[in-house]
């Protein structure tokens, strides 16, 4: 990664979590994506590449610009909204490593029913190929069109 | 430091001197599908072969899916969008000109390790596009001539399926039996049973069966992120190993920006920065341009001089040309009938439609399209979208993850471009990659008829899936980042003022070059190319062992 990589203050991690409660709110026994501690995982992976890193830096220095921390909900999602219209690119960047986050947690993991942890080795079973299915198509006769040599 | 045509690279640095090798016989550029392909089938014919890639080897078990953070890698170092990986063997593209963002990767096997291996052939009518339908032109050769070479290279890249498609010619038995359907696919299969619609499981690159050495698939979902089992095809585990056997040396890291010529006009060799960044001088007999439908017309741009001032080879002025792409439109199906979760299995090889193939006026277009139906993926891709918008944020998040998470099946309909002039490769006046070697830059728009075509086919596809028993169905009638397939820019044709190489491949302009990936494309046909350009390199290659003995040394 060539940018620079700004280190988050307190403040901004206050936001952080705020933000991130907002965008994947509480579900279940799961509270919101902020308060289950994953802007940590944010703040790491945005680390490593630099289009999520400057989605970041945009979405807090834009929201904490309007004292966002201590807005009630709405008026967070209101803030949120209005980055979202106004930077789209940015705020797609940005949700995507937020959801990268979420939903690479083995909490959510297990609420959801997807198999934590490397898909390989472990792959998936399924059943073979039957040649069955294949009856009613065999019935068409051929329909490309063919060509003189 | 910027280097184009204009400038010569000792100059730019200032004089230092380049280091040259010993020469070689023939000298291919890029190891991806073609360039594998090319060197295997020369290979044993005698002549000395050197291959200059700029990327690396990559290590099949360090693939993203061998870790639990492959979403991340999918969306970052190993995302198949060149702009978004940044890799030190990537160079960017400009493509804020073009409506479909080009796709591409840079390593031993180029991007047949980032494919999903779909291996579909072309049609015979796929030749003869003007003769039959009066648009663009018709390519000088014909399916039968690529026959054999499609079932040569079915049997080397491992070819699963089953023949007597009825929308197809007859071929040889698949190599191995179909990839499994599994329930999501005889879902799909049985909706298009419904409508009385052709389907047929996908012939794939992907074994089935283990196969000469390389394991079985096992399921595992996205293989459009490199195969951590060697199960699906790329060339760097199926053509160079045999390739490197033979006496063929392929040289990583090495980044050419120059194929070099003499006095008249012949290829010379290629210069290029090696690992360490020093500038090296190749001679060689003979030059195969092997680096895609966007990394040939670059280099064949940046390799201007006297005899060639519009490029290399360009007396045509069609260099970087007729850029073509597979616009493809997505149309996604949710269910809630509780099968199993779809996201197990290949993401993109399980079967396919060409109901809608071969041209038929009626439907306000010429030419047609394929479906091929991908299944989804884990959670994280799921909820950024994919194919589609992002889940929604907020409060309407979970339903929104809920519906789409395990329980969609995609249609993709890739439909034939046509070739148009003003869609085109240059290079870009600004943009450099990290030696300063200048970027290509694409202007590609839509064309009307292409706009009708997705427009059918997600009117038709939504049919499909509401046949298969979706509940809703969400649509993305043109996906952008759908660049996969790069054709056209180097043309084939027997009129040199209407084609920039002959129906071996070589360049009208020089006699000593060949070009033998996508670039030389005609026209596009309705499915993936890497078949089609793997039969027309083995062609070139046999092309070569029999008529091109001069181009040997010894």
């Amino acid at each position: 990664m060539t940018t620079a990589v700004r280190s988050l203050s307190e403040a901004d991690r206050t936001v952080l979590r705020a933000v991130m409660d907002r965008l994947v709110p509480p579900i279940d026994d799961l509270p919101g994506a902020g308060t289950m501690g994953l802007g940590t995982e944010v703040e790491a992976m945005t680390g490593q590449h630099s289009s999520f890193h400057l989605a970041l830096v945009g979405l807090l220095d834009s929201l904490a610009a309007k004292g966002f921390a201590t807005l009630p909900g709405p008026a967070q999602d209101d803030a949120i909204g209005a980055f979202e219209k106004a930077q789209p690119v940015m705020f797609d960047a940005l949700l995507e490593v937020v959801y990268l986050a979420y939903y690479g947690d083995e909490r959510v993991h297990r609420r959801i029913g997807w198999p934590t942890g490397a898909l390989q080795p472990r792959g998936f079973d399924l059943p073979p190929f039957d040649e069955a299915i294949l009856d009613k198509t065999r019935q068409r006769q051929p329909f490309w069109r063919p060509v003189e040599s | 430091m910027r280097i184009s045509w204009s400038e010569r690279p000792d100059e730019a640095l200032g004089g230092n001197p380049q280091l040259t090798n010993a020469p070689v016989d023939i000298l291919i550029i890029g190891s991806g599908a073609s360039g594998g392909a090319v060197a295997w089938r020369l290979s044993d014919a005698g002549f000395s072969i050197l291959c200059l890639e700029q990327g690396g080897w990559q290590k099949p078990e360090e693939y993203s899916t061998a870790s639990a953070s492959w979403e991340f890698r999918a969306a970052s170092d190993f995302s198949f969008n060149p702009n978004v990986r940044g890799l030190p063997a990537d160079y960017p593209v400009n493509d804020s000109e073009s409506d479909i963002t080009p796709l591409m990767f840079n390593a031993v096997g180029g991007s047949t390790v980032h494919w999903t291996a779909h291996a579909p052939r072309f049609h015979p009518s796929d030749f003869r596009v003007k003769s039959l339908d009066g648009v663009a032109d018709d390519w000088p050769i014909s399916y039968a001539d690529l026959e054999p070479y499609y079932d040569l290279n079915d049997a080397w890249m491992g070819c699963s399926g089953i023949a007597g498609d009825p929308a197809n010619p007859p071929r040889l038995p698949r190599p191995m039996p179909p990839l499994p359907l599994g329930p999501d696919g005889e879902r799909l299969a049985r909706g298009f049973d419904r409508l009385g619609w052709h389907w047929w499981p996908s012939d794939s690159y992907i074994n089935s069966t283990d196969y000469r050495g390389r394991a079985a698939c096992n399921n595992c979902g996205p293989n459009g992120l490199g195969c951590v089992r060697r199960a699906k095809a790329s060339t760097d585990v199926t053509y160079w190993p045999a390739a490197i056997a033979n006496g063929v040396e392929l040289r990583t890291g090495a980044r050419v920006f120059e194929i070099t010529t003499g006095a008249d006009g012949r290829a010379t060799g290629a210069r290029y920065f090696d690992a360490d960044g020093t500038v090296q001088f190749q001679p060689a007999r003979a030059v195969i341009l092997a680096a895609n439908g966007i990394g040939t017309p670059r280099l064949m741009l940046l390799s201007a001089s006297a005899r060639h001032p519009h490029g290399l080879a360009n007396s045509s002025g069609l260099v970087g040309r007729n850029l073509m792409f597979h616009p493809c439109a997505i149309v996604t199906g949710f269910f809630d009938d509780g099968i199993a979760p779809t996201w197990q299995g290949p993401l993109g090889n399980i079967l396919l439609s060409q109901e809608f193939y071969e041209t038929d006026p009626s439907r306000g277009f010429v030419r047609g399209y394929t479906y091929q139906m991908n299944r989804s993926t884990g959670p994280a891709r799921t909820a950024a979208g994919f194919t589609l918008p992002p889940v929604r944020w907020g409060a309407a998040h979970h339903a929104d993850f809920a519906m789409r998470f395990g329980n969609s099946t995609l249609l993709a309909a890739h439909g034939e471009d046509l070739p148009e002039a003003h869609n085109r490769v240059e290079l870009d006046p600004v943009l450099t990659d990290s030696h300063g070697i200048a970027a290509p830059r694409i202007f590609y728009r839509l064309s009307e008829n292409s706009a009708r075509q997705m427009a059918h086919a997600v009117a038709n596809a939504e049919a499909v899936m509401r046949a298969a028993g979706a509940h809703s169905v969400m649509s993305t009638p043109l996906l952008r980042s759908a660049g996969w397939h790069l054709m056209g820019t180097a043309r084939m044709g027997d009129d040199p003022a209407r084609s920039v190489v002959d129906s071996n491949g070589r360049a009208h302009d020089v006699d000593n070059l060949y070009v033998v990936d996508g670039s030389a494309f005609v026209t596009g046909a309705a499915v993936n190319p890497t078949p089609t350009i793997q039969a027309m390199a083995l062609r070139v290659a046999d092309h070569i062992r029999t008529a091109r003995a001069d181009l040997k040394s010894r």
